[in-house]
């Protein structure tokens, strides 16, 4: 069973290897140790330990699942690994907690209210753990037939027989089934299950029959007895859904396409009203498992009063997520007023929430995650050339010099290397400007731009500020 | 001011007649198929009635918000189909699950959408009453009558028909009989075999024949509905 379990996450690995790289794909984790210890370099985390351990307890207490409705604040200046923590606490929480996570500025929309787009990712948040009944066909593989049509078009014909050791029935197939048998290498003799609702197929193992028909099975095919009786049967299955989703389900008549069209528009509060107290219904039943998960909001200082307060009450519900905010922004007004107050945020609701900074990275650090984005994007480089890098780092900043990553490996790749050197970071560095140089490179050349009328109130104004 | 004597006034005059009919009403009452929750669940529902030319339609719409179509021939008084519609669990709107009679035609099933289905050509099986019988018949099995073997099972509460050649193995459920809390006997199981179909038949135990009889009956009050809300006038 767990070396089955091992080879389907390899595969599911593999295939993962193919989605483009993003700005935190190197992450998998909080990078914690049992006793939540930060490790100094794990699952794509480095430094920040402060921080990550702070997280770890954050994470232990979503795990337990009993405290409703907490805010968490990441704060720290730009490029300090906020979201990345954000990220690697997602990832540590694994796929069965919901995980929503939205930018501070997604609530400004012309189609819903603020209000209705943060209870929307609030109730995004909190998931059902609840048993449906469902068909499942469950039989011995006799026969894959997968035909292509005649004339060269795309359209394809699946025909599988499946058998128990009463009966034998053929499917028809349609070509999402015909890939995903596919991609299971599901062949004669395998014994396999089907969700006919959900179309997931299970490979159980071999049929005992088969057993001495191959000696090239490999070594952790299993052996299992050929199902009796029907090949259809109704089981309880579990599975998870968002409040949100539910919602979507019962606001219309048409039902769940709604979720997929995305086109969910405002749903009632008598809705939702009815909903939580179906959803406690089942729960005093004990057919339900509620699931709070955790609601993401980065940019939160792009969040105006109404959503702060309308947050301030919406935390005190008890099927409330853990909110975790991350913010870049020192003392600085709130948006949709005049006050100013420390992150942007008012003092009512930072005084309910627990504050988590980050803090700027050594440079030993910085040379660690420019290695980490180096594997990641499939980029060799030379050591010193990291090192260069990681003085543009610190003089620069950290994302100024990923940036120089892939670029300066593209330059590599120009001139036939294999490994990315010292040079090609200093073209790449001269070829690019950081944010820094272009301020200094505006100030000279202010003159000559359009629309500028020499006394701008532009970088002027704030060099009087400062 | 005349008014009807109620029954108690009416029997005290004569004790011999009461006696009678309260051994009556006793009778009548200790009818089994009166006390399941299937007639009471019945009675209980919202119905709804249709006519249309020789077939009346009735609709019930159950407490647990589950809803049954039942469609009785005039002339026969059997009961043509009965369909289900339950609700999904988190809300959505159910499908339609036909319990007697043909499967409904205009469900056109793509396997695009489906992804997995059986075969045309794979045995089907669809339920047809008669007046006396419980019928099912199972097209697209081309083997002979020796093939089969029809079991009764109580223990499951199914009929449980297997083939010697391992080609063909079903539990046919009779709903009719679970809900009065009957058993099902062996004996009253007839199966015949004919252009590819193998028709089995269960006949119907005289308690199942009162009951139908007594709710047809009974649906006689629904009255139907005049104007059928489809057929819109042109202006």
């Amino acid at each position: 069973m767990t070396s089955l379990a091992a080879a389907q996450v390899q595969e599911v690995r593999s295939i993962t290897r193919i989605e483009r790289i993003g700005a935190h794909s190197h992450i998998r984790g909080l990078g914690l140790d049992d006793a939540l210890e930060p490790r100094a370099v794990s699952q794509g985390m480095v430094g920040q330990k402060m921080a990550r351990k702070a997280a770890g307890v954050i994470l232990q207490m979503i795990r337990e699942g009993k405290i409703a409705g907490r805010a968490v604040l990441l704060a720290g200046q730009p490029g300090t690994g906020k979201t990345a923590i954000a990220m690697g606490l997602a990832q540590a929480l694994g796929p069965d907690t919901p995980f929503t996570s939205m930018a501070g500025s997604e609530i400004y929309s012309l189609e819903m209210s603020k209000t209705e787009a943060l209870t929307q990712a609030i109730r995004k948040s909190i998931g059902i753990r609840i048993k449906e009944e469902s068909e499942i066909i469950e039989g011995e593989v006799v026969e894959v037939v997968v035909e292509r049509a005649a004339g060269g078009g795309g359209a394809r014909t699946g025909r599988l027989t499946l058998k128990t050791t009463d009966m034998e029935t053929n499917y028809d197939m349609g070509t999402k089934m015909i890939d995903s048998l596919l991609k299971e290498k599901v062949q004669a003799g395998d014994v396999i299950t089907i969700d006919k609702a959900t179309g997931k197929i299970n490979k159980l193992g071999r049929s005992f029959a088969r057993a001495r028909d191959y000696d090239a099975t490999g070594q952790q095919a299993r052996f299992v007895q050929c199902p009796e009786g029907e090949l259809q049967k109704r089981k309880e299955v579990v599975h998870t859904v968002t409040l949100h989703e539910v919602d979507v389900i019962n606001s219309r008549t048409h039902g769940f396409l709604a979720l997929f069209s995305g086109d969910t528009g405002e749903i009632k509060s008598e809705i939702r009203e009815q909903i939580n107290s179906k959803v406690a219904e089942w729960r005093e039943e004990g057919k339900a498992e509620m699931i709070p998960g955790v609601l993401f909001v980065d940019e939160a200082h792009m969040l105006d009063i109404e959503c702060f307060s309308f947050l301030n009450r919406a935390l005190e519900s008890e099927s409330a997520p853990v909110v975790i905010m991350a913010t870049n922004r020192g003392i600085t007004r709130i948006r949709g007023t005049n006050y100013k107050s420390p992150h942007g945020i008012p003092l009512d609701l930072l005084d309910r929430m627990i504050i988590v900074p980050t803090a700027p990275y050594s440079s030993q650090e910085l040379k660690e995650i420019l290695n980490i984005r180096c594997e990641e994007e499939d980029c060799q480089m030379s050591n010193d050339a990291l090192t260069v890098l990681t003085r543009v780092a610190t003089e620069t900043s950290l994302r100024y010099a990923i940036q120089l990553i892939t670029t300066a490996s593209l330059v590599a790749k120009r001139r036939k290397a294999t490994e990315v050197s010292m040079e090609d970071v200093k073209k790449v560095y001269s070829l690019f400007l950081d944010e820094h140089r272009s301020e200094q490179f505006l100030k000279e050349y202010q003159d000559e731009f359009m629309f500028n009328d020499g006394a701008g109130d532009g970088p002027q104004s704030m060099e009087v500020s400062q | 001011m005349k008014r009807k004597a109620c029954l108690i006034e009416a029997f005290e005059t004569d004790k011999a007649v009461f006696e009678k009919e309260v051994l009556r009403k006793y009778k009548e009452n200790n009818i089994m198929y009166k006390n399941t929750i299937w007639y009471k669940l019945l009675t209980s529902a919202e119905k709804t009635c249709l006519k249309e030319d020789k077939i009346r339609k009735i609709h019930y719409k159950f407490e647990d918000d589950k809803e049954m179509v039942e469609e009785y021939n005039v002339d026969t008084q059997v009961l043509l189909r009965r369909a289900w519609k339950a609700k999904g669990k988190l809300g959505s709107e159910g499908k339609w699950d036909v319990e007697i009679g043909d499967p409904i035609p205009d469900e056109v099933q793509n396997i695009e959408a489906v992804e997995i289905m059986e075969s045309k050509d794979q045995p089907i099986v669809t339920r047809r009453n008669t007046r006396v019988n419980l019928e099912w018949r199972i097209r697209n099995l081309p083997y002979p009558i020796e093939t089969y073997c029809i079991k009764a099972n109580n223990e499951e509460k199914c009929v449980i028909i297997s083939t010697t050649n391992k080609k063909y193995y079903k539990k046919l459920p009779i709903p009719e009989l679970t809900r009065l809390g009957l058993n099902i006997e062996q004996a009253n199981i007839q199966s015949s075999h004919k252009y590819n179909t193998l028709i089995v038949m269960y006949k119907k135990p005289q308690q199942l024949l009162d009951m139908e009889k007594e709710w047809y009956e009974e649906l006689n009050k629904v009255k139907p509905v005049k104007d059928v809300p489809n057929d819109c006038k042109a202006q």
